[in-house]
Formats: structure tokens, sequence, C-alpha cells
């Protein structure tokens, strides 16, 4: 024990020299490096025990499962195939000198070497594993998938339950929100429940969307389900894939803009707003919230706002004024959307009105200025920088070398 | 080792490509067909011109298509009724402007012109030596580039190195300093014809070879014989390459193949043009001019349709004359057309039964079958007119 300490501490001070390559003489270096190790490592790493640091680590105190806390360790998990298995002892049992028996015994070296079978060891690792149970991991479909993991948010439920004749054909349902939310009651104090925010709708502009609470998950999903079948809005979408225009809505401190964006753009917006839109039918999509992101406020305001849209026709009688839209991909072809239908009346507009502008309500989307990472006021980034500078293009001029010599 | 093996390979590489360069000349081959004088002056001539446009039609959806671009972003804005009668009108310019044709251009010679012979230079050099006039803002045909030789001949350079050099300094978009593989391979070549790919080879072929280049010729001239075999010629409509086409018939004397497609779809109207065409290139002492002024008078240019057609939107259902706009939209026709029909009826007729037309029996038909339609139309027309108190004029 006491040679080990020696040698290590030698261990310690050669370090200190190769890092230190300095005047100092050796022996003021040792008193140094003495010093140092009588200072350091005193905390609770050295003091308790390791079972007591793991249990730390892993357990959750009696005041904090009350409230709750530490959810995830005392979890189900698959079978751990690793438990009970020791390195060095397997199905055939042998001497490994230096993983299951020493180097050197007295004074003679020992060899490998095969001993007698021994069933035990492998009849109670399997007797050790039949005892963890048979649960096993529920597998998920990569498409049945939600938004992250196994959790419900985006999972689908399947259409809402047919009411009497009304059966909902080519309907989707899918859950936006599930959590555990807590009331006092007189007598039976916090009562626990689960709550379950769904969309549903069939992809061609049908859609509604519900908020339940049930005792059981289960009953909460399907509730909510048919409640949201219940409650159906009617949303017209333009060219059966966008919306009408861009518009700005809120609920809350929630703001939402939304654009109107060309074909085959997708749906660039919040995760509950991309589910929201695929299940009414919308695939062309830019939105960007600003305040807020509670979710439940989300959908209220995404739901406003398309049921506030105005047609061409509505908003150029409203303001009087021709509507028209050019498309890059057709040339700049002013395509006339919306003419008023009392052009004669009013001839003169004093005002000349920008389109986005009246759309969002005079409102814009809050421009953020973004962050630039630590390294780009140092001296090394600006140095890098002018090195750099001269290849700059050199990735395009390669491609376009390789593209023209193609024969 | 490795190095070396790739460098082989790469040697193989090229080899290869040597060969496809030599392979290469079959699409561009002479065609049979071939411009024996130069075209350019009938070509360019105003009123050749006037008929090609107005063969070509002037179709704004058709111009305008959809396009596969980078940026596929739209603009919605407010116009007013001002803002948007210009941007018609800036519209119909630019689209013209679209349609503006490939100059039909002899095959320019490559003559050699020595400036100095100096054999005191020879072999002070293993490779020739190219100079170019590189000042900016030269047109590409006036850029002077000369050789100096190794036996020490100074001339001016060949057009092909002329082409190469300019597309050196001043590379255009899209052209390339090898032959595209569709036009060298005639696989490829012929691919894109069966799938009557015609309007993206015209395009390329535009793009990739000057007016003045045999290969452009030739190729352009293969396009429209697989064209009147085809006979797809409503792909090239309201395009720039459908003038040259027509030209092309109308000087090979082939164009009854597209004189049927006219008068089946009913544009008389051009029928009658592409006739006078091919009396003019042809010098045929037939008097045309009356009828195509007599025809102007009654239709308008492919331009004044168009943008009619787009003003159209500004127009009111309560407004008068709401009726008889009805009547002609639902036939087709106005009585103005009804007229005109009659006058390149007789024209079209006088050329069938000449010796000039080549497929007489096939067009005969053609005009008896829409003969017997017109009439039908007129009779309608006229009933309604009746029916709805319209006033005959």
């Amino acid at each position: 024990m006491n040679q080990n300490l020696i040698g290590r501490l030698f261990g310690q001070v050669w370090r200190a020299n190769i890092l230190n390559c300095g005047q100092n003489s050796f022996i003021s270096k040792q008193t140094n490096a003495l010093n140092k190790l009588c200072l350091r490592n005193t905390s609770f790493f050295n003091k308790l025990p390791a079972e007591d640091i793991w249990r730390g680590v892993t357990a959750v105190s009696n005041a904090g499962k009350k409230r709750g806390r530490g959810k995830g360790s005392g979890k189900k998990v698959a079978k751990d195939l690793n438990k009970g298995q020791t390195i060095g002892l397997g199905k055939s049992s042998r001497i490994w000198p230096g993983l299951n028996s020493p180097v050197i015994r007295g004074n003679e070296l020992i060899h490998q070497k095969k001993l007698e079978e021994n069933i035990d060891i492998e009849n109670g690792i399997m007797k050790f594993r039949d005892s963890m149970g048979t649960f096993r991991l529920m597998k998920l479909n990569p498409i049945d998938r939600g938004w992250s993991g196994s959790k419900m948010p985006g999972r689908s439920i399947g259409p809402p339950d047919t009411v009497g004749e009304e059966e909902f054909i080519s309907f989707d349902t899918r859950v936006l929100e599930n959590k555990i939310v807590f009331i006092m009651k007189g007598n039976m104090g916090r009562k626990r429940r689960y709550s379950v925010l769904s969309v549903t709708g069939n992809g061609k502009g049908l859609a509604g969307f519900a908020t339940v609470k049930a005792a059981e998950v289960r009953t909460a999903l399907r509730k909510s389900k048919n409640r949201a079948g219940q409650k159906l809005i009617n949303i017209s979408l333009c060219e059966n894939r966008t919306i009408f225009h861009d518009f700005r809505t809120d609920f809350g401190k929630t703001q939402i803009y939304c654009f109107q964006k060309p074909d085959g753009y997708g749906l660039v917006c919040h995760r509950a707003i991309q589910t929201i839109c695929k299940i009414i039918g919308i695939r062309d999509l830019y939105a960007k919230i600003e305040g807020s992101t509670n979710l439940q406020h989300i959908v209220k305001a995404f739901f406003i706002g398309l049921m506030s849209q105005r047609s061409y026709e509505n908003i150029a009688n409203e303001t009087n004024i021709n509507i028209v839209q050019q498309q890059k991909t057709r040339n700049g072809y002013t395509e006339v959307k919306g003419i008023p239908s009392y052009n004669s009346t009013l001839k003169h507009i004093n005002q000349v009105v920008d389109y986005m502008h009246f759309t969002l309500g005079n409102k814009i989307v809050l421009k953020q200025k973004n962050i630039l990472p630590f390294f780009v006021c140092t001296k090394g980034h600006e140095l890098h920088q002018i090195k750099a500078e001269r290849f700059r293009n050199q990735s395009n001029v390669r491609l376009h070398k390789l593209v023209n010599s193609y024969v | 080792m490795h190095l070396l093996k790739h460098l082989r390979q790469l040697n193989g590489l090229q080899g290869l490509r040597q060969a496809i360069r030599q392979v290469s000349s079959a699409p561009t081959k002479p065609s049979a067909l071939q411009y024996e004088r130069d075209p350019q002056p009938l070509f360019t001539d105003a009123e050749t011109q006037r008929l090609l446009q107005s063969m070509t039609q002037l179709n704004l959806d058709r111009v305008y298509r959809k396009r596969t671009v980078p940026d596929n972003s739209s603009e919605t804005k407010f116009m007013t009724n001002e803002q948007l009668d210009s941007e018609f009108q800036d519209m119909v310019v630019r689209a013209q402007h679209m349609l503006q044709m490939p100059p039909i251009v002899e095959i320019k010679k490559d003559v050699q012109r020595v400036i100095a012979k100096d054999p005191a230079l020879k072999d002070f050099a293993s490779t020739k030596y190219v100079f170019t006039d590189i000042t900016f803002g030269r047109r590409q045909s006036e850029r002077k580039v000369f050789v100096r030789e190794t036996d020490g001949t100074l001339e001016y350079a060949n057009l092909d190195t002329i082409k190469r050099m300019n597309q050196l300094y001043f590379p255009l978009e899209g052209r390339q300093s090898y032959i595209p593989r569709m036009f060298a391979l005639e696989e490829l070549l012929s691919k894109c014809l069966t799938e009557h790919k015609y309007e993206f080879i015209l395009d390329r072929l535009l793009v990739q070879y000057e007016p003045h280049e045999p290969e452009f010729h030739n190729i352009s001239a293969r396009v429209f014989e697989h064209l009147n075999e085809s006979k797809q010629f409503d792909l090239l409509r309201s395009t720039r390459h459908f003038g040259p086409m027509a030209f092309f018939y109308a000087w090979h004397r082939c164009i009854d193949d597209l004189l049927y497609d006219m008068i089946r779809r009913d544009y008389l109207h051009n029928a009658v043009e592409l006739i006078a065409l091919s009396y003019k290139v042809h010098q045929i002492p037939v008097e045309y001019e009356a009828t195509l002024t007599e025809l102007d008078k009654l239709h308008p240019t492919p331009s004044q349709k168009a943008l009619a057609e787009l003003r159209s939107v500004f127009r009111r259902p309560e407004d008068q004359q709401g009726i008889e706009q009805e009547i002609n939209t639902a036939i087709g026709k106005t009585e103005q057309d009804f007229a005109a029909d009659e006058i390149s009826l007789k024209f079209i007729e006088q050329y069938i039964a000449s010796e000039h037309s080549l497929k007489k029996v096939q067009l005969e038909l053609a005009v008896q079958t829409l003969k017997e339609v017109n009439r039908e139309k007129l009779l309608l027309f006229q009933g309604l007119k009746k029916a709805h108190g319209v006033q005959a004029s």
C-alpha cells in the first residue's frame, strides 16, 4: 500500500516536471507537488462510500417523491442481459491470468488453464434473468411516432367515433397536448387528472379541436377526439394547398404571423401548427410565433386567424383596388386575382397601400439580430478570414470546371 | 503505385472522350435540305417578319408558362386600374421581346487570311500562340484573334478558335466549351426528337451555336424535318421558333402539312399568310397583297388580340353590347371573322387548285369540313342574333 502511494506520488512529480519545464530545481518542485496533494481532494467524493454517492445521483428523497420528482429512475425497463455477468466468467470456465486470477502467486507465474465445467453459474444467470420479469419496450412504427419518442403529442388516434349514422370518413385525429393537471377537492385533497388537447380533420378544410380532462389517459383521449368531431369548422383553402393571404392573429400573449407560400414550399412553422395544417390540408405555409408559445393559445390563435381570412374579392371590394399576383415561375406574369365590383364610384385612391401591410394589419414581424458566435471578434478568426479569402470561390469554380469538361 | 494506376485510368477515359468527339459528327451531319443561297435578306424583310409574327401568334399563357426557376416565390400587389393597364401593355411588349425570332443567315465560310509569313521564326516554339483582343465592351463578332503558327505564319484565327477564345474570356451563360452530349450523341438527340422536345432542342441549340454555324443549320433542319413528319406544329406555336420553322418549310416547298394543320385548327388567316410567304419566297406571280390587306383590316394583330384579351377583365357584366359579346363568345366568332373566313377560303382554294400544292386531296377535304362547320355556325349566329333582337350590321 505504502509503496503504491509513493509510486503514484513520483508519477505526479514526473508529470509536473514535464509540464512546467522551468527554472526551478527538482527538489523545490517535489515539495510543491506534496503541498498540492495535501490541499486537494477533500470533498464528498472521497468521504462517502460509492453506494451513497450512487444513490445520491440516481434516487430521489422521500420529500421529492411526494412532489412527483424522479419519475425516470424507478421505471420498468427491458431485460438487462449484462446483469449478473462478470468479466472472465463465461460458458467455458478458464483461468485467465490478470483477468480472473492474479498473474503471480508466490514465486510462480500462473498460465492460462481450463477448469472443469461448472453449470451452476450458467443456471444461476438464467434464473436471475427469469426473475427480472417479462416486460418489453413497446416498439413503435416510425410512421406512427409523434413529435418525441413514444409520447402522445403528435400521434394519430384515428377518426372520431360514429354518432348515430354520421360517420367520420377520411378523418384523422392527432393529439397536440397530453399532460397531468391537479385540482383540490374538499374530501380527496389533490386530485390528478389527464388533460388532452387534440385536433381532428379530413384534410380538405374541415377541422375541429377540443380540450378534455379525464381521470385516465385513454378516456381523455377518446373524449377529446369525439368532442373535436363535434366542433368542426369549415376552412376554405387557396388552391387546395395554402392560405388566402398573409395574416396576423393573436390569442392572449401569443401572436402568430402566417405567410402564404408557393407550391412545394412545405410547412415551416411550429410543430403544433404543422400538425394542424396537415390535418386541415394546408401544404405550404410559413408561420412565425411571437410571444408566448403556450400550446392551447397557439391552437386557438391559429384557428381564429384561419377563420378570419378574406377572399381576394372581399379585399378588393373593401379597398376598391385591384389585386394582382406576379409569379416568378411564370416570368412575372400578372394574374388578376380580385377586381372591385363597383369600380366607377371611387376613381382616385390617394394613398397607395402595400398589400402585405394591409393583410398583416400594419404589423410587421420582429426581426431579431442574430447573436454572433463568440469567436467572431477574435484575432485568430480575423487571421483565418484573411487566409481563407482567396479560396472563397474555389468549390464553385471546381464544380463549374467539372460540369464544363464533362463530355 | 496507386497514383500511377489512377493516371492510367484517366488516360483511358480521355481516349474514350476523344473517341466520342470523333463520333460526335453524327447528329450534325449535313442535312438534305440546305439554304442554297443567302436567306437573310428575305428573312429580315419587314413584310416576311410581319407574316411570320402573325403566324407565330401570341398566346400569353403559352409565352408566360410555368418554368423551373430557383426562386418560385410570388408577389401579391394592389394595383389601380391605370397601373394594371400599363402592366398589361408592358406584359405584351415583354412577350413580343421573348418571341423575337433567331435570324436565318448563311453558313459562314472559313477563309484563311495570312498576315505575314516569317520563316525565320520557324520552330520558335512547339505550340501555336493565340493572341486575343480582350478590350471590354467589344462585340463577339468584331473581336480580333490572331494565331502564330509553329512555322512562323501569322494569320487570322479560324472561326472555331475565335468562338473558343470568346467563350474563354467572355463566357456566355449556358454555353459549353465542349459539345453538349445531346448534340454529340446520335441516340440522345433522336430520343429527344421522339419525345417531341422540339422547343428544348432548339433553345439549347441557340445557346450553344451561333446562327451562322453549320451545326446550327443541320440540327435545326433535322428538327424541322422531324416536326413535319410528326405534325406536332402546335408545340412550337407562340414560341420564337415557329417563324423560322414556317420559313424553312416555305423555302423548301413543303408547306402542305403545316397548312393542313392550320386549316384543321381554323387558323385560316395564318394559312393565307403561309401561302403568301411561299409565293413571295419563290417569286410566284400570284397577287396576294390585296387579300392580305383586306384580311389585316378585319383581323387584329396578335399583340392587339392579346392585349384585348387581357383588358377583358375590366369589362362589366352590365355593360352595353353585353348580349352581343355573349353571342360572340358562345359561337367563338364575330361577324368580321365570318367575312374574313370567306376571303381566306377563296385564296386557299385557289392555292389548292394550283400546281404548287402537293397534298391536294387531304387539303380539299379539310377545307370542305371547315366550310360545313362554318356554315352551321353562321346559321346559329344569325339565329341567335335575331332571337335576341340585335341589329345585324
